[in-house]
């Protein structure tokens, strides 16, 4: 464990050295919220509830969906790539500590240089310029945050998955951006699936996408009444317990490919 | 054929403090220090001369190069080449250059060697009839045509680096930028390098510029030493001059019979072990014969033997200074 | 003139075979190619989905239709594709400028920016190439627009333009790593961006951001202003070539301004090593 929270230290440490990035991502990561802002009050011009949600809920959808963008930033996906590669997975699985627990610290620790650097000022500045991001029933919290820590490691795993793709193909870039579309289009983070054809959004409420970013949200927007919230929740465990089974299944496929190969 | 003016290079670069709590004040406070990599370079370079950079890590050597090269902009000063300076006309300019970096590779790393070569042949404008003659002269001195099918990637380092020679040459420049081209090679690999350097030069009369921390490549290739630390200059001759100049000594080495080795007041014992002493001596105080005269007057001596002083004392020294 | 002529020729030459040099890189690596095959259209697919959703739901976007939106949607992804083929490396230029790899393109005797771009030409752009053109011509018959031969040209120049539009910005936004010098990738988020301006009509948007992606930025050329007068929307703006002009025109001018920029960004380019 000691080993894992000193991976998670020095890559906090790491990315705060990268001033640039940090402030160019603010700026990015403004402009795509408050154009998102206008577009949903655009469509909204003329109507004050569409599917159950009105505008001011659809503004708080889209301040919080940035902000929890930062929390679902990974980059095993990459560092399995690369590992694969450049040759040097043997070597690095030979390492004293599980490589996939080493990368997951890393993520983590990235993630909570972002809190600081990027969410903090996304939320302040989406309700200085946007509106006040109000949770709809303070009640709901625990919820909340299960859904959002279950909405991370579901994200993390499909990455981890995506990435573990490398074993087959020689360059998972492409496997990269597949995952990444999957998610921005079908896991509600821009459009939420309720505005879908009732058929379409059947469907993608049975795949795990929408519970990496439309749950929480829902939870936070108040959608929908509490047992239907519990109903989603369920899902979203089960999709947890599947997607861990299918990654310590890989896991430990991959891991004796790699003994008996060399990589 | 090469007239460096002044030449300087600033770097700024950024302070910043250790551990979580260095990061966090990076954020908000910058401190930025100057650097001067390269301070007020003045030389000439005559056609057809090799001259060989040499200098610690970090003292500006590949700075120096690059700009020459036309790769970094100058703070200030101006390098001709032809009489025209490269930074205002890069691209009429570098059809005179050639430039090899030992690290890196000009060469497409996904397909054939020679795809890279055609593609330079577009590049440089190389009518056919001259393309095939500078191939036919490299494949004499290299051996390049049974590689030019090979995948890069396949390639061996050494392999690789004879490509990137030939690469640097297809389009005949009258100058050659060489940044520590033997870096990682083996023997061989080595041995070929510098017969190819020694022959392009005497037969196109290319003036070759090189960057090395290998002391074989000075004393094997090069007529003339710019000697630079610090960015500054600290010798610029010939490898015979600046010896005499910088290290005016020979070492005598003497092997007794037994372990007991006696002294001698003009010259001073740098080592001494089991049978055999190091005596070094100025050339101007004593020679070697009057030494050996008044030690065999003393021991009876079983062997000896002079040595030059060599460029690594030189560099010692000058590295010291 | 003759001059510029000969040059112009040899640029040619040049790019002939640094396509001739992808293409061969591409069959290197075939799994690559079905990746792409799969990836990129899969975006474009649903992103229209997506669209044909939200009119279902909401109507109409801001008086524009499904099929008019189809057309718009159609016209900025076929920009899109082709500005990946040409300057998708703008996205990746911090990288460059970090590893020392505009050493080999100061050292030779031609244009860097050119060098940059086309010595890394990315032919599976037209991944991305082949929705945009299904899509635009289902939103041509969609739309109900007469295509003639003056459309066709109309149609292309401002394509030119846009794409243009497009690799400046990505010129603009990857020439900072050369004053950061730290690579930014920052693709994604400029992607979303231009997605969010180029596949909706920009009318829905507040006046001050229309301003601004007018003049300050002008994403506004990029599919908004030439699909409002191919398809006779009225914006004030005349039809026939006036636009089509100003398009390109739009895009000449942002090229410059970012190859300008690059240009005083290289020149504190640091190389790599040292």
């Amino acid at each position: 464990m000691k080993k894992y929270l000193y991976i998670i230290k020095t890559q906090i440490i790491k990315s705060m050295t990268y001033e640039f990035n940090v402030y160019g991502n603010i700026i990015m990561q403004t402009i795509i919220m408050i154009t998102s802002a206008y577009f949903w009050r655009a469509l909204y011009t003329g109507r004050s509830v569409v599917d159950g949600v009105d505008v001011g809920s659809m503004q708080t959808y889209i301040i919080i969906s940035s902000a929890l963008s930062v929390l679902l930033i990974t980059n095993v996906e990459r560092r399995i790539g690369s590992s694969v590669e450049k040759g040097s997975v043997a070597t690095d699985m030979m390492k004293p500590i599980n490589l996939f627990g080493m990368f997951l610290a890393e993520d983590i620790g990235s993630i909570i240089a972002l809190i600081f650097q990027n969410m903090l000022p996304i939320l302040l500045i989406g309700s200085l310029m946007i509106k006040l991001p109000v949770m709809a029933d303070i009640r709901d919290l625990p919820m909340l945050v299960i859904s959002v820590i279950e909405s991370f490691l579901i994200n993390w795993l499909i990455a981890a998955l995506f990435g573990m793709m490398a074993f087959t193909t020689i360059n998972n870039n492409a496997l990269i951006q597949v995952k990444k579309h999957l998610i921005r289009l079908l896991s509600g983070s821009i459009i939420p699936i309720w505005f879908f054809p009732k058929s379409v959004s059947k469907v993608l409420s049975a795949l795990p996408f929408v519970y990496i970013y439309q749950l929480p949200l829902s939870i936070y927007i108040g959608k929908g009444d509490r047992t239907e919230m519990i109903f989603q929740m369920r899902i979203q465990f089960i999709w947890l317990v599947i997607l861990s089974a299918l990654f310590f299944y890989a896991q430990s496929r991959i891991t004796r490919k790699v003994m008996v190969q060399g990589g | 054929m090469i007239e460096v003016k002044n030449l300087s290079k600033d770097y700024t670069i950024k302070r910043k403090g250790a551990g979580l709590t260095g990061a966090l004040k990076g954020l908000v406070i910058k401190n930025t220090d100057v650097v001067h990599a390269v301070k007020d370079l003045s030389f000439h370079l005559n056609e057809g001369e090799i001259v060989g950079f040499i200098g610690p890590n970090g003292a500006g050597k590949s700075t120096t190069i690059k700009m020459m090269s036309g790769i970094l902009t100058p703070t200030r000063g101006s390098v001709l080449i032809g009489g025209e300076d490269i930074t205002k006309h890069r691209k009429k300019v570098v059809r005179n250059i050639g430039v090899v970096f030992g690290q890196r590779t000009q060469l497409n790393w996904d397909l054939r060697l020679g795809e890279t070569f055609e593609l330079l042949k577009h590049i440089y404008r190389i009518e056919q009839s001259e393309y095939d003659k500078t191939l036919d002269v490299m494949d004499d001195i290299l051996g390049i045509k049974e590689l030019i099918d090979n995948p890069v990637r396949q390639m061996s380092l050494g392999q690789r680096v004879k490509g990137d020679l030939v690469a640097s040459m297809l389009h005949s420049p009258k100058v050659l930028f060489l940044d520590e081209p033997t870096i990682g090679l083996d023997v061989s690999a080595k041995y070929s390098l510098r017969k190819f350097i020694k022959e392009i030069n005497k037969v196109r009369k290319t003036t070759i510029v090189l960057t090395t921390h290998d002391l074989g490549d000075i004393q094997e290739l090069c007529e003339r030493l710019i000697i630079i630390n610090h960015g500054v200059m600290m010798e610029d001759g010939n490898l015979k001059e600046i010896t005499d100049r910088i290290a005016p000594y020979k070492t005598l080495v003497v092997e007794y019979y037994d372990e007991e080795a006696p002294m001698h007041d003009k010259c001073e014992m740098i080592t001494h072990e089991g049978n055999v002493a190091r005596y070094r001596f100025a050339k101007s105080d004593i020679t070697a014969a009057d030494i050996i005269a008044d030690l065999s007057s003393k021991k009876s001596l079983k062997d000896v033997s002079i040595e030059e002083a060599g460029i690594d004392d030189i560099i010692k020294i000058a590295y010291g200074s | 003139m003759r001059k510029s002529f000969d040059t112009l020729l040899h640029y040619l030459d040049v790019t002939g075979q640094e396509i001739k040099m992808a293409f061969m890189t591409m069959i290197e690596y075939p799994s690559n190619i079905a990746g792409w095959f799969i990836s990129n259209p899969l975006q474009f697919i649903m992103g229209f989905a997506i669209i044909k959703f939200v009119v279902e739901s909401f109507g109409e976007i801001n008086g524009w239709n499904y099929g008019q939106l189809a057309f718009l949607y159609g016209l900025s992804v076929i920009s899109h594709a082709l500005s990946m083929i040409f300057f998708v490396q703008g996205w990746f230029m911090g990288w460059f400028v970090i590893e020392g790899d505009f050493d080999r393109y100061l050292t030779r005797p031609l244009g860097v920016l050119y060098q940059f771009f086309f010595t890394n030409i990315n032919i599976f752009g037209i991944t991305d190439l082949i929705p945009g053109v299904i899509v635009f011509i289902y939103g041509c018959a969609k739309s109900g627009v007469t295509v003639s031969f003056l459309f066709i040209v109309q149609v292309i120049i401002m394509l030119i333009g846009a794409t243009f539009i497009r690799g400046g910005i990505y010129i603009f936004l990857g020439s900072t790593s050369f004053h950061t010098r730290s690579a930014v990738d920052f693709g994604q988020y400029t992607q979303e961006i231009m997605d969010k301006t180029t596949m909706y009509p920009m009318s829905m948007y507040p006046e001050s951001m229309q301003f601004i992606l007018t003049y300050l930025i002008p994403i506004g050329w990029v599919s908004f202003y030439p699909v409002s007068s191919l398809l006779g929307i009225d914006n004030g703006l005349s039809g026939g070539m006036t636009t089509a002009f100003i398009t390109l025109a739009v895009g000449l001018l942002v090229m410059f301004l970012a190859g300008a920029f690059f240009n005083s960004g290289l020149k504190k380019y640091e190389s790599a090593g040292n």
